[in-house]
Parts: C-alpha cells; sequence; structure tokens
C-alpha cells in the first residue's frame, strides 16, 4: 500500500492497480462444455486471468459470452471442464466464504429484514453466538450506510437499498475476495451512479479485508468509472481477448478526455 | 366426459371472453364464478341427479345429470382461465386490430382465443382430474339412487365389481381406468398443451416444457384463490379497498348467495314432493330449527374430521413434498409415479381399501372416510409444495450454496418459509376438495344393499342419506335418530333436511374462506412471496 494508508481511510487510494504483483486469485486455462443433445457445447476456451493485490477487475463481453459464468468458477460454485482457480495459490474446488458474491439481483430472503438477512450470511458460523451475528451485521448495514434499517423488509427498500443490504451481507463475512455478477444493473441509472461512486473506496481501503474484486459488467462507462483492469471475452465460446490495465488517476472524471479515449478503446474490442 | 369437456371450454370462451370485453357482464359472471367454484359441487349433486331425472325419466336424465355435473365441475377455472386471458391481451394488439377494422368475429378468431389457448390447455389438465374425480363419484351416487336407472359407465362398473366382491374384475377396471388416465395425460393433454404454449404472450415458449406435470396443481396460484378472496391478479388488494366498491361487492354476493339458497330450497321441495307424492306445504318448515341442530352437528364432525386428516396430510405432503422437489433425481423418477397415483379418482379405491380397513374393527367406517379424504387433499399440497420449490429463481441456490448454509438451517431459514405461499394455497384448495370428498367418504352405498362403509355421524352421510331414504336396516341400525327424523318427515328422502344441510355446508365453506383462508393468505402472500 505504500503511502496510501497514510489517507484518510475513506477517500480512494490515488493511482492505479497499485503496482505490487502480488497474485491473489490466479484463473489458469479454464475451459468449459456443456452436453447439449450428446454434442459438447464450448462454453469457454482456454481462459486465464490474475488479480492482483488491491486491484478491481472487470469482466467484460458480449451477452453469452460466459462472463457470468467464469465468475461463478471463480466462486467454486460451477466446476470447470479442465483447468483451475487458485486462491492465493490454494486450489479452489468448492464455495468458500472467503471469497464471497454480490448478486445481480440481490437475492435476500423476503421473509428476513434487513438485519436478519446480513446476519443470515454468517449462518455457517457456529462459533458465534445470534447476538454476535447481529452486531457484525448491524456494523456492516452502518458501513453501506443503512443504519437505521436493521428491521426492514426488503419489500420495504428501494433498489439501491436492496443492493446495499446485498453488499453488507457480503462485507459480514470479512472476505478477501468479493465476486460481483452485474451489481448495478438492475438498479435505474441514478441510483447505480450514486452507488458507484462510494463503492470503490467502500470496497478497496487499507481497513478492507477484501484484497480483490472481480465484477462483470457489460456497461463500459462503468468499467472504465471503477476498475483498474478489464478482461474482454469473445462472443461466445469465450475466449480472452483482451487483458489490459486502465491506469486512470482516481477519482475518475466521465468528462475527462482520457476517460473517453478508454471507453472508446474498450468498445472496439466488444464491437 | 369428452362431451362435458368440450361444454365447458365453449362455455368459457363465450363466458370468460365476455366478462373480459364488457364491463356490464364482467360485473355479474366474476361473482357469479367466484360463489360457484368455492362451493363443494357435489353437495349439490344428489339435489341435481334428483332434479333432472324427475324431469326427464328415465337413463337419459341420469346421463343428462352425470354430464352437467362434470361440466360444472370443469368450467370455472377454465372460465377464469380465458378471462384472465383476454383481458391480459397487450393493448397494443387491441388497438391494432381496431386499426385494421378488425370484425368482432374475426377479433375473436383471430385474437382472443388463440391468445387463451395455453391458459384452455393447462387449465384443462387440472379440470380433467376434477373432472375425474366427479365422474367417478356421481356415476356411483347415480347408481345408487335407483336399481335400473344406471348409467354405464367405468365408475359404475368399478364399484359394481367392488361391491359384489369380484375383485378380479374390480382390479383390471382399475388398471383400465389407470392405463386410460395415463394414455390421455401424458399423450393428448401434453402435446395439447406444448402446442398451446406456442400462443402465449411474452414469456419464452420454452418454459412451458419443463415441469408441466406442476402446473396442473399450481393453478389455482392465480385463479381460484384470487377470485376467492376478491382480489384480481396483476391489479392487487388495493383496487377493491374503497368503501363503495366494497359495499357494492357485498351487496352483489349478498343477492347471488340469497338467490342460491332460494334456488336449491325450490329445488329441494320440488324433489321431495316429486318422490314421496305428496303436495308440499310450508307446515314442514316447522321442523327446521330441530333438523338444523342435528345438521350443525353433523357439520361440526365433519369439520373436525377434515382438519385432524389435514394435518395428517401435512405432516406427509410437506417433507415429502420439500424432500423430493430438492432432489433433482428424485424428482424426475417420482414425478410420473406421483402423477400416476394422484390421478386415480379416490371412490375408485374404495372396494379395495373396505377390505383393509376392516381391522379397526368398529373403526372400519372412520378409517376409510379418513383415508379417502387423506387421498383427496394430499395432492394438492404436495404438488403445490414441489412447485413452491421448484420455481425458486437458480441465484438462491447459489447464495445457499457460496454461505455454506448447513441444511438444518436452508430448511428453517428457505425451504419452509419459500413454500409458505404454495403450502397456504395448496391447503385451501385440498380442505375445499375435502368438503367434496365428505359425500363419498362418510357413507358409501351400494346398489340397493346396505352401505359398504359408514361413519357415524356427518354431514356427507346425512346428505346421502336426506337423499335417498333409509331403505335399508343396516342404516336405521347405524344412526337411528337421523333415520327416525327423515323417515318421519317423508320416507324416501328429505327434501328440507338436504336443502338445509347443502346450505348448511356452503355457508360454513364460504364463511370459512373468507374470515380465516383470507387472512392467511394475505398475511404469506405480502411476506412470503420470493419474486423479482
Amino acid at each position: 500500500m505504500g503511502g496510501g494508508a497514510a489517507g484518510s481511510g475513506t477517500s480512494p487510494p490515488s493511482g492505479p492497480a497499485q503496482s505490487s504483483k502480488d497474485p491473489i486469485i490466479v484463473v489458469q486455462n479454464i475451459n468449459l462444455s456443456f452436453k447439449l443433445e450428446k454434442n459438447a457445447m464450448p462454453a469457454l476456451i482456454d481462459v486465464s486471468l490474475s488479480a492482483y493485490r488491491n486491484e478491481f477487475v472487470a469482466l467484460t463481453g458480449p451477452s453469452g459470452c460466459g462472463k457470468s459464468t467464469l465468475l461463478r468458477i471463480i466462486a467454486g460454485l460451477i466446476k470447470p471442464t479442465s483447468g483451475n482457480v487458485r486462491f492465493l495459490g490454494d486450489p479452489v474446488v468448492g464455495p468458500r466464504t472467503d471469497i464471497t458474491m454480490v448478486f445481480q439481483n440481490f437475492v435476500l430472503l423476503p421473509w428476513k429484514t434487513s438485519l436478519d438477512n446480513v446476519a443470515f450470511g454468517l449462518s455457517f458460523r457456529k462459533d458465534l453466538s445470534d447476538e454476535k451475528k447481529k452486531v457484525i451485521a448491524k456494523d456492516a448495514l452502518d458501513h453501506v450506510g443503512l443504519g437505521g434499517f436493521e428491521n426492514v423488509y426488503p419489500s420495504e427498500l428501494s433498489g439501491g437499498m436492496k443492493q446495499r443490504v446485498g453488499i453488507a451481507r457480503a462485507l459480514a463475512l470479512q472476505p478477501q475476495v468479493l465476486l460481483m455478477d452485474e451489481p448495478f444493473s438492475s438498479l435505474d441509472d441514478l441510483t447505480a451512479e450514486r452507488l458507484r461512486k462510494e463503492i470503490y473506496s467502500l470496497l478497496i481501503n487499507p481497513e478492507s479485508p477484501i484484497q480483490t474484486v472481480i465484477m462483470v459488467s457489460h456497461n463500459v462507462e462503468e468499467i472504465v468509472e471503477l476498475a483498474d483492469r478489464a478482461v474482454v471475452l469473445s462472443p461466445r465460446p469465450g475466449k480472452v481477448v483482451a487483458n489490459m490495465l486502465i491506469d486512470l488517476p482516481r477519482p475518475r472524471s466521465r468528462k475527462a478526455a482520457e476517460f473517453q479515449e478508454w471507453v472508446d478503446k474498450l468498445y472496439s474490442y466488444l464491437a | 366426459m369428452i362431451v362435458a369437456l368440450i361444454f365447458s371450454v365453449l362455455f368459457s370462451l363465450a363466458i370468460g371472453i365476455a366478462a373480459a370485453r364488457n364491463k356490464r357482464a364482467e360485473a355479474i359472471i366474476i361473482p357469479t364464478i367466484d360463489v360457484l367454484q368455492s362451493i363443494p359441487i357435489l353437495g349439490f349433486f344428489p339435489l341435481v341427479i334428483l332434479g333432472i331425472a324427475a324431469a326427464i325419466p328415465g337413463a337419459a336424465g341420469i346421463d343428462l345429470a352425470v354430464v352437467f355435473l362434470i361440466f360444472t365441475s370443469m368450467s370455472w377455472n377454465i372460465s377464469f382461465g380465458v378471462y384472465e386471458a383476454v383481458k391480459s391481451i397487450p393493448q397494443d394488439f387491441i388497438d391494432l386490430s381496431s386499426m385494421t377494422e378488425t370484425g368482432s368475429l374475426q377479433r375473436i378468431v383471430s385474437i382472443y382465443i388463440p391468445a387463451s389457448l395455453s391458459r384452455i390447455a393447462y387449465n384443462t389438465q387440472i379440470s380433467w382430474a376434477v373432472g375425474l374425480f366427479y365422474l367417478i363419484s356421481s356415476e356411483v351416487i347415480s347408481s345408487e339412487s335407483s336399481g335400473n336407472l344406471q348409467v354405464h359407465g367405468i365408475g359404475v362398473d368399478i364399484f359394481n365389481y367392488g361391491s359384489a366382491g369380484d375383485f378380479s374384475a374390480y382390479y383390471s377396471c382399475l388398471a383400465l381406468l389407470i392405463v386410460a388416465v395415463v394414455i390421455w395425460q401424458f399423450i393428448f393433454l401434453r402435446e395439447f398443451s406444448l402446442w398451446a404454449e406456442k400462443y402465449r404472450f411474452g414469456d419464452d415458449p420454452r418454459a412451458g416444457k419443463k415441469d408441466w406435470l406442476l402446473k396442473r396443481y399450481s393453478w389455482v396460484n392465480q385463479r381460484s384463490l384470487a377470485k376467492l378472496f376478491l382480489v384480481r391478479p396483476g391489479r392487487g388488494v388495493t383496487g377493491f379497498t374503497s368503501t363503495l366498491s366494497r359495499f357494492r361487492r357485498g351487496l352483489k354476493y349478498s343477492i347471488l348467495i340469497l338467490f342460491l339458497v332460494f334456488l336449491v330450497f325450490e329445488v329441494g321441495t320440488f324433489i321431495t314432493s316429486a318422490r314421496a307424492g305428496a303436495t308440499f306445504n310450508l307446515s314442514i318448515l316447522s321442523a327446521a330449527p330441530g333438523d338444523e341442530a342435528f345438521i350443525l352437528g353433523g357439520l361440526a364432525f365433519s369439520f373436525v374430521r377434515i382438519w385432524y386428516v389435514y394435518f395428517l396430510v401435512v405432516l406427509v405432503a410437506l417433507p415429502v413434498g420439500i424432500g423430493v422437489a430438492l432432489h433433482e433425481r428424485a424428482y424426475n423418477a417420482l414425478v410420473p409415479v406421483i402423477e400416476t397415483i394422484a390421478s386415480v379418482p379416490a371412490p375408485a379405491l374404495l372396494p379395495a381399501l373396505v377390505p383393509l380397513t376392516l381391522v379397526a374393527g368398529g373403526f372400519a367406517g372412520e378409517l376409510t372416510a379418513a383415508f379417502i379424504i387423506f387421498l383427496g387433499m394430499i395432492w394438492y399440497i404436495l404438488f403445490n409444495v414441489m412447485a413452491g420449490i421448484r420455481t425458486l429463481p437458480g441465484d438462491l441456490w447459489e447464495l445457499k450454496r457460496s454461505l455454506l448454509v448447513s441444511p438444518v438451517q436452508a430448511w428453517r431459514s428457505i425451504y419452509l418459509p419459500a413454500v409458505a405461499t404454495a403450502f397456504v394455497t395448496g391447503s385451501i384448495t385440498a380442505i375445499g376438495a375435502a368438503w367434496n370428498t365428505l359425500i363419498v367418504a362418510e357413507y358409501f352405498g351400494s346398489t340397493g344393499g346396505a352401505p359398504l362403509t359408514q361413519v357415524g355421524y356427518g354431514i356427507g352421510k346425512i346428505i346421502v342419506v336426506a337423499t335417498y331414504g333409509c331403505g335399508s336396516s343396516a342404516i336405521a341400525d347405524a344412526n337411528v335418530k337421523l333415520c327416525g327424523m327423515i323417515n318421519a318427515d317423508g320416507g324416501a328422502g328429505d327434501g328440507l333436511v338436504l336443502t338445509l344441510s347443502i346450505l348448511s355446508m356452503t355457508a360454513l365453506v364460504v364463511a370459512f374462506n373468507l374470515i380465516v383462508w383470507r387472512r392467511v393468505y394475505h398475511f404469506v402472500t405480502k411476506r412470503y412471496v420470493y419474486n423479482r
């Protein structure tokens, strides 16, 4: 982190991709094929990528290229046909709680309050009492700006607030890797904009246990705004066609000329 | 049966389209169907069959009555399906047809009917199962009514062989019935429903292919319940909260119920006078308070009977439904099997059940009744619960896996709450169905002889005995008071007791729906619906 740690916790670390070359997640030669009426349909072909310490990685590509599937392979939810995923050198063979996920559609249980939804994320922690879980959950809700909404049910929350609960549930787990599957695409533009502005410093800061964030997105501006690295997949079957560092200084302004250059550059890979 | 189905579809198209396109027709048709579908139809069957048989003598009259009963059992949900389908046609299509100056007949043929097809298809599936139950029950009841006025059908054959003790013939009839049901369902209904799926607006047509079995039982989610509780699908409850519309609605329902009371009473007394050869006079009404007290007792017994069987059903159906639906292989392997068992109408199993329950001695009748009610209820809950699990979105499973949620926690925090709505839906329909099964479950007669099985006391028994009288000594032994009362009033049957019984049962069912189920339903749909 170097000098970045000296700054206040809330301001985003300046500079891209913190040059430290410490791979947190390594994806090696992933192949995946589906069986479709006896034929094997390739979905991902020889995908390799790395996510380094304090890096915000965006996975993108045209619809159906397998980017969400790749995210689930990293999460240990889907087994690849061949290849492997390593987390700090350790193979990921199944779901684990130090790698956790924020979902596109929030996936909150409608019969639990926001506090209980966040605490539900900790249900694997047999060592914690229910009271302790609630204290952690309350902290996580405060952290995402939902203090005072502990006893509200998801049906009474707006989309943006629901996603904040979803993020709080992930943060409460103190994960080292955070995976986000199109976290802003179910939100309206204004809400998404506001949440996007907060998310980077919320996830990547000296106090956060999160070492790396991998986000699936098809929104080019969003990627240029948030990501330190963009990995572009080809149309189905997905292959890596570009893997580049977005070395824009933070905070990033959409109006800056360099920002637009990056947007155009990414579009050229997607078109 | 096919005749009744065709009539049902034609009737439903006419009624459904009329209700959807005409405000005035909607105001009359929708509440009428509401009331009609929430009452136990089978309870009315004795009235219908005797009424029609009195008007049209001979076997033709009874055949007509059977067709009519099946028709009434099958039509309501199809009508609602058509109504909703036409109502939910995107306005663009209506506008398009107006702009191209399409005639109204052409509009019906080219827009309304195609738009209704997928709803008709899957409502036909549920109607078929319901209709089959009524077919067997009504054939059995009608053959009971008098020796030589029998309709011909598998129900009568099954029943006759069974009660005559010819079990090889009985089992071959039963096997034949099952084979016919399976062929019909898996070949005709399935193809029809897949074909009709092409006519859906908006949705992915492939969605219809999987889990078509579940649709049969999950139609109630939207249809009957929403209607029962005066909630129109797609509009929510709020549309009905204004006091004025509530008042007008209440008025409409009261008038309808009064009319129904009048109709039932007329038919009831007409039958009594026709059968007893006596002329009707108002003096018989003086017996009403005493009869009513007796009937309320019967209702109470039946109520308790239904509810204890319901709890047994829940104990089995809830864990089994969730457990099977959770496991892909178990689900794929077991659903066709369960479906086949479910398609056998419970009354057809009675002759086979009776010898088995004899071990219970004095409680044999009670045990048989419990079996029939159990079989009449369990499928609604089982299939609804399975559908509740199967329709949960994939990312919920991913959440469960990625959070390493243990099975115990998953049952407590995910599965049980997730099926709450489907479970309540299934329960409401199951209890409704249970009232219908009472007619067969509480008193199962045989052609001219002693009843095969009967319970001591219950509304179903009262209805059957009040219709056919206390001909045989076996009944008199079992329930002296019931027969004494009926014999004193007229001999062959008792129109007053019959009328009061049916009305009391209907009132109880409707009141229970409005007071208890409606609240429960609102509660679960408010909190326990998993949607986006």
